[in-house]
């Protein structure tokens, strides 16, 4: 163990460094924002980091590589996890008292009516222009701002806004990123953390080894990533705030690499990472973690995260199911790895041992002749959670259409997320013609149980299922027959 | 047809704190600093649809350290409330009627302690069956106040002899608000018993009347401010106040500022929704369409207590003809008596009732017949001599035919039509449908005494002015058009003006700003209070440019050498305020500036500050006959909607929507827009994914944005056009203007009316079908069982049938996640 520990975090707020120790580290960061830094700006609504309200631009040292402000949720991290990180608050964007370009459009456009929602669109919509970038298109707009709910408004006029925005801003990082900020940041993460106030403890340990050994010593202690979920349980009163052992001084857990065909995600590689590196590698990988989540959960969650978790409508399990999906495991013993198959043993439980925990995930890349598609279907088709989510991928003969090796995953059906065995073994060496869809589609309703819930019926779910099945069917053969 | 013509776009003023939403600036009422020894308030609500209470302990609890009161129904001087009827406790005392109500009121000293004490409080119950649904409400004869009735003609004789009839159900679920700022209320207690409440409310009046009459004090003793809101749209209207109540008995109890909050959980759970409705027609048709009869009979969801439910009822009554004139005509309605929340205001009020059941029967009729449902709505809407409504006003400054045919063009409908009807040939192709429905919206409240308006406006010496209305600012730009008003009265540059937040100790007695009237109403009192000013300030005029500069009350009155300027009353028509200047027509050469003017007249001993008052004339509404005046105007608009069904999941999209809407000559272009946009996608939100899901036990289970699912940026449609025509016809409103704030939202059964029309083309050239029966909201699923009823059939049926107790269809299931 590194004998200088650190009984508090290191933060920037707007350019300004705070040590935080105490009760204060495990407030909610727009909770202390709100009542202890007077910062009133930052907004909470749901307190679920769906609506967006409580949106703050974030920096995260140990993420190197991207020199920019990514947005973030406030309302559902503590102070403690943005360790190492600068943050920037809605009333940092004036320059001299002179509204920002960003400010001064949505002005221009009459894009706030009642307001409480603008300070977080204004911070998702300033994080759009950090980078030089091509002329901006509706789409790409509407993708950066899906985590900010708006009742007022309806949109459009946020959307013109962001598209009368002149190109030509000075990007954030270059006005609030110092040598010594970055310094400061720097000298505080080669350090470890070990926060105690009242019956709360967090510790960041510099290295697996001692993450294991910190398990060990707290056995109640929870393992956090991006914690997206955790957090919301928290603020619902689902969970209670127990000894936590927090993975973001580990340098090589931010690592993403591509190796013998295979990519190896670290447990600290979130999702808009992953986005980013799979877009040429997995391109379906990328444009599916478009509509998952919300730019600002997409920056905290992680993959790793994700499998942890283990909710049977979990997005990336289904495919991580269909591409030899793997979990590295750090326990006792130090690695030992395990097929993404043998992870569940029920819902929300993990095949791990006391003190184990996930270090890095790796899934393999489809090869040209496979098939990937991912896919969900929900109440709303943005920023929702599943009713039913799926991955296929078949390896089909380009000549005459014979499934050479069928993969279908379903979440939402099942108490977890499952690999559809019966329906792949029937589809192994068929043809893809109507009659063998027809079949198939009825084994495959063998193989689902799934569960009535809010978000809609269990026969809605098995027609759900269906027609997803129809739906791959159809593109991949590019026919006609798959129509329900 | 005459076209209309389009109003091109004008610059407008932005929103008046649009430069403060931007920064973070803009402050809410949680965004006021803590005193050091404010309570966090928390309250204690039932989680029984219907129970008897036995017992309520809080000993445990006001033990805990930082645990400052905990207050129950005994503490209240007066626990009855209720804007119509007063038949709701503020605290449930022996019986719990809805799961939400509130029963225990807890101050404490962190939202740590608050958290821990609420969990400590033991209520204990015996529970009693609860009335979850209209048809059990109707069974059990629970209704709220009578049956309303507005007839006009022979409605069953009519029908009897109609060529054509068809009967049916119409289903509208409720809606959540979901304001982005929940209920929130400051109570801060002053000198002498009095209390300052600062509430998120659209109701200033009513909170105070509340607070007072709940402590037992005189309203004389109770201010409330309100600055603005984070939102309402109906959720503030009457139930904000109770939140006050509970903030200002903390701090009544304590002498100390008391801060409740509601988490977004905690309020969709405690507060009404829209309410639900259940509509049984029978219409009356001839063979080209044309409507004989109407017979309907509205049954509306009220939850526990009576709210503003009986007056939805009226307005949803009002709204059954819409845009179309019906001949003879039964309208009969009533308000069930449930044991959910009680259901209140929400945008529209009970015009979406209305609208849907009307817009229903004008697609059904199409359908039926295999007419484009477009001519059928044009053949039936209000026009020439048939402008009399069921209830007996006239239609008078009528553009709906105008605007049916202006929008036909201009959205290239019969192109479209046949395009989508190509389309729809291939069975590969995703359904897509179209539709193009109307909104005539009455303005003014049916409730004939709320339709007064007050303002106060003072004039100060440097010449800017300050001005304080009933209205209350939600987003919707009230106080930015008050502000254009009084400046353009003065002839002032806009940032002379200021328009204060709304307190019942400026403007007192108000009425709530709701039904769209919170410009008409109170703008036009604060015009009012401008004319008193602007008549002393011209007779000072006419006084002062004949006296030599240096004799100027200015120069003069501190010595008073001179006799005083005495105005008199006067003709002021000649006197011209612009620029900053005033001048009399004939002599521009001899303007004063404004503050000069101002100056002298404060010297001279005039009064610069005035109150205004407008009631709204001709209004002679009878609830009971059921017949009369029930509004002063209505805002038209028509829109055409075009979805596309995902044949695989279900899944809507709105491709295209083209909006036209008359709302006058308005004040602010820009405001009218916002509302036409924001309060259409509301309606969108509406009808197809905002799904209330209530367990067996009538627990609301989606109760937060992760469950209930308000419009993302990406369900806006793919193209959007909005569009105002130009009508300065509208004479009886304030300077020719029309409201716009509900009446657009009412345009989103254009897309409920799309996605019938799209899985309508199953059966096109077939007449005598019937539409499907999509109910509010049309969910994926809902659209997916109507889609595909023969994999329902195959996949859930037989799986239901093994599983035991299970039940899959409706809102009845566990939540499995």
């Amino acid at each position: 163990m590194t004998a200088k520990v650190r009984d508090y975090v290191v933060l920037f707020i707007n350019g300004q460094r705070h040590d935080i120790r105490g009760a204060d580290a495990f407030m909610m960061l727009a909770d202390f924002l709100r009542y202890q830094m007077k910062l009133t700006g930052t907004k909470i609504v749901c307190a679920e980091g769906d609506c967006g309200a409580c949106t703050v631009l974030c920096y995260r040292h140990s993420e190197s590589a991207q020199s920019v402000f990514l947005p973030q949720n406030a309302c559902i991290i503590t102070v403690a996890q943005l360790d190492g990180c600068h943050i920037l608050t809605v009333e940092a964007l004036t320059e001299n008292g002179s509204l920002s370009a960003i400010q001064q459009a949505i002005v221009a456009a009459h894009g706030s009516q009642c307001g409480f929602c603008t300070p977080g669109f204004v911070m998702a919509m300033s994080a759009i222009f950090q980078t030089p970038h091509k002329p901006l298109c509706e789409q790409k707009v509407k993708n950066c701002l899906t985590g900010n709910l708006c009742r007022c408004t309806g949109y459009q006029s946020l959307i013109d806004a962001a598209l009368a925005v002149p190109h030509s801003i000075k990007p954030l990082f270059e006005r609030f990123s110092t040598a010594e900020t970055d310094g400061a940041l720097r000298e505080a993460v080669a350090m470890p953390v070990h926060l105690v106030h009242d019956k709360y403890t967090m510790v960041a340990p510099l290295s697996l080894t001692d993450a294991h050994h910190w398990l060990k010593t707290l056995p109640a202690a929870r393992v956090l990533a991006g914690a997206t979920d955790f957090g919301v349980a928290l603020n619902k009163g689902k969970a209670a705030l127990c000894p936590m052992v927090s993975l973001h001084l580990i340098k090589e857990l931010y690592d993403v690499i591509e190796e013998n065909g295979r990519i190896m995600v670290g447990a600290r590689v979130t999702l808009n990472s992953l986005r980013r590196f799979s877009k040429t590698l997995i391109p379906e990988l990328a444009s599916f973690l478009n509509i998952f989540g919300s730019p600002q959960i997409k920056n905290a969650a992680t993959l790793v995260g994700n499998i942890a978790n283990g909710s049977p409508i979990g997005d990336t399990l289904p495919f991580l199911m269909v591409c030899d999906g793997q979990v590295h495991v750090w326990g006792e013993q130090g690695e030992r790895v395990m097929a993404m198959a043998d992870v569940y043993r029920g819902y929300k439980t993990l095949a791990l041992k006391p003190h184990e925990f996930i270090s890095h995930a790796s899934f393999a890349i489809p090869k040209k002749s496979h098939k990937l598609r991912l896919d969900k279907a929900s109440q709303r088709k943005d920023l929702d959670i599943s009713t039913v989510n799926s991955a296929f991928c078949f390896e089909l003969d380009d000549v005459s259409s014979t499934v050479k090796e069928a993969r279908i995953a379903f979440g939402g059906v099942q108490a977890t997320v499952v690999r559809l065995k019966k329906t792949e073994v029937f589809l192994q060496g068929k043809v893809l013609s109507p009659h063998t869809i027809e079949r198939a589609s009825v084994i495959l309703q063998k193989e689902v149980a799934p569960l009535s819930d809010l978000r809609g019926t269990s026969g809605y779910r098995r027609v759900l299922a269906d027609g997803l099945f129809r739906r791959y069917c159809h593109q991949v053969k590019g026919n006609e027959d798959a129509s329900p | 047809m005459r076209r209309l013509d389009i109003l091109p776009l004008m610059e407008s003023l932005p929103h008046d704190s649009a430069h403060l939403h931007v920064t973070g600036a803009a402050e809410y009422i949680d965004d006021r600093p803590f005193y050091p020894n404010e309570p966090h308030v928390g309250l204690v609500y039932s989680p029984h649809a219907k129970a008897r209470i036995v017992a309520i302990d809080f000993s445990k609890a006001m033990s805990l350290p930082g645990v400052v009161c905990a207050l129950k129904a005994d503490y209240l001087h007066h626990n009855r409330w209720g804007s119509i009827f007063p038949d709701q406790p503020l605290l449930a005392e022996h019986q719990v009627n809805y799961v939400g109500e509130v029963i225990v009121v807890v101050g404490a000293e962190s939202p740590a302690a608050l958290r821990e004490a609420l969990k400590m409080v033991k209520v204990q119950y015996v529970l009693e069956k609860p009335i979850l649904s209209i048809d059990e409400a109707i069974e059990e004869t629970s209704f709220i106040g009578s049956e309303r009735l507005i007839a006009k003609g022979e409605a069953e004789a009519q029908l009897a002899s109609s060529p054509h009839r068809l009967s049916g159900v119409v289903t509208l679920k409720g809606a959540d608000h979901f304001y982005l700022e929940n209920q929130t209320a400051i109570a801060y207690p002053l000198e002498d018993g009095q209390l300052e409440i600062h509430s998120s409310t659209q109701h200033p009046t009513e909170t105070q009347s509340l607070v007072a009459e709940a402590l037992g004090l005189p309203l004389s003793a109770v201010v409330c401010i309100t600055k603005r809101l984070g939102g309402a749209f109906g959720g503030k209207e009457t139930q904000a106040a109770p939140f006050a109540v509970y903030a200002a008995m903390v701090a009544h109890a304590t002498k100390r500022p008391a801060r409740l909050v509601l988490s977004k959980d905690d309020d969709m759970v405690i507060t009404g929704k829209r309410n639900p409705y259940q509509v049984h027609y029978q219409v009356g048709f001839d063979a080209k369409g044309l409507m004989t009869a109407l017979d309907c009979h509205l049954y509306g969801d009220g939850g526990a207590y009576a709210d503003l439910s009986t007056a939805v009822l009226e307005r949803a009554m009002t709204h059954v003809d819409n845009a179309y004139f019906i001949p003879h005509a039964r309208i009969r309605g009533v308000v069930c008596r449930t044991n959910y929340h009680p259901h209140t205001a929400f945008r529209g009020f009970g015009g979406p009732k209305g609208v849907a059941v009307i817009e229903h029967i004008m697609e059904e009729i199409g359908h039926f017949l295999q007419i484009d449902a477009l001519d059928i709505r044009k053949l039936n809407c209000y026009q020439g001599a048939r402008n009399v409504t069921p209830y007996g006003q006239t239609v008078a400054n009528n553009l709906l035919p105008e605007l049916f045919t202006t929008l036909e063009e201009r959205c290239d409908y019969r192109a479209r039509r046949s395009a989508l009807d190509a389309w729809n040939q291939d069975p590969e192709h995703n359904p897509r449908g179209m539709s193009l429905t109307a909104i005539k919206f009455g303005i003014s409240f049916i409730t004939r005494f709320l339709n007064q308006g007050h303002a106060l406006v003072h004039i100060f010496r440097d010449g800017s002015v300050q001005v304080a209305t009933g209205a209350v600012e939600m987003g919707q730009g009230v106080q930015v058009r008050i502000k254009s008003l009084v400046a353009e009265f003065f002839g002032l540059k806009a940032e002379r003006v200021r328009v204060l937040a709304t307190a019942t100790d400026k403007s007192a007695n108000t009425s709530p700003t709701a039904a769209s009237s919170g410009t008409d109403l109170n703008g036009t009192a604060a015009v009012a209070a401008c004319q008193q000013l602007k008549e002393r300030l011209a007779a000072m005029l006419v006084k002062l440019i004949d006296v030599p500069l240096e004799l100027w009350p200015q120069k003069t009155a501190g010595l008073g050498f001179m006799p005083e300027i005495d105005i008199a009353p006067m003709d002021n028509s000649d006197v011209v305020f612009e620029h900053g200047r005033v001048y009399v027509r004939h002599t521009p050469e001899q303007s004063v500036d404004f503050a000069d003017l101002v100056n002298a007249a404060y010297l001279s001993r005039l009064p610069l500050s005035a109150y205004g008052f407008y009631k709204v004339p001709g209004l002679d509404f009878n609830k009971l006959s059921g017949q009369g005046q029930a509004f002063l105007y209505f805002t038209q608009g028509v829109a055409c909607s075009e979805v596309e069904i995902d044949r695989f999941t279900g899944e809507v999209k709105v491709l295209r929507a083209d909006i036209l809407m008359d709302v006058g000559r308005p004040i602010n272009e820009a405001m009218d827009n916002g509302q036409i946009a924001g309060g259409f996608i509301q309606g969108v939100g509406y009808v197809t994914t905002e799904n209330l899901f209530y367990n067996q036990e009538g627990r609301l289970m989606s109760h937060s944005p992760s469950t209930y699912k308000i419009p993302n940026i990406h369900d806006i449609p793919r193209i959007f056009n909005i569009e105002l025509v130009k009508n300065e016809g509208n004479t009886v409103n304030l300077q020719g203007t029309k409201a716009s704030g509900e009446p657009p939202l009412m345009l989103c059964f254009s897309v409920w009316n799309a996605l019938k029309n799209a899985l309508a083309y199953r059966h096109r050239g077939q007449k005598g079908m019937r539409l499907a029966k999509l109910p509010v909201p049309a969910t994926a699923e809902v659209v997916l069982r109507e889609l595909r009823p023969h994999a329902f059939l195959a996949w859930e049926q037989p799986f239901l049938a093994s599983r035991q107790g299970a039940k899959a269809h409706g809102n009845k299931a566990k939540s499995a996640f």
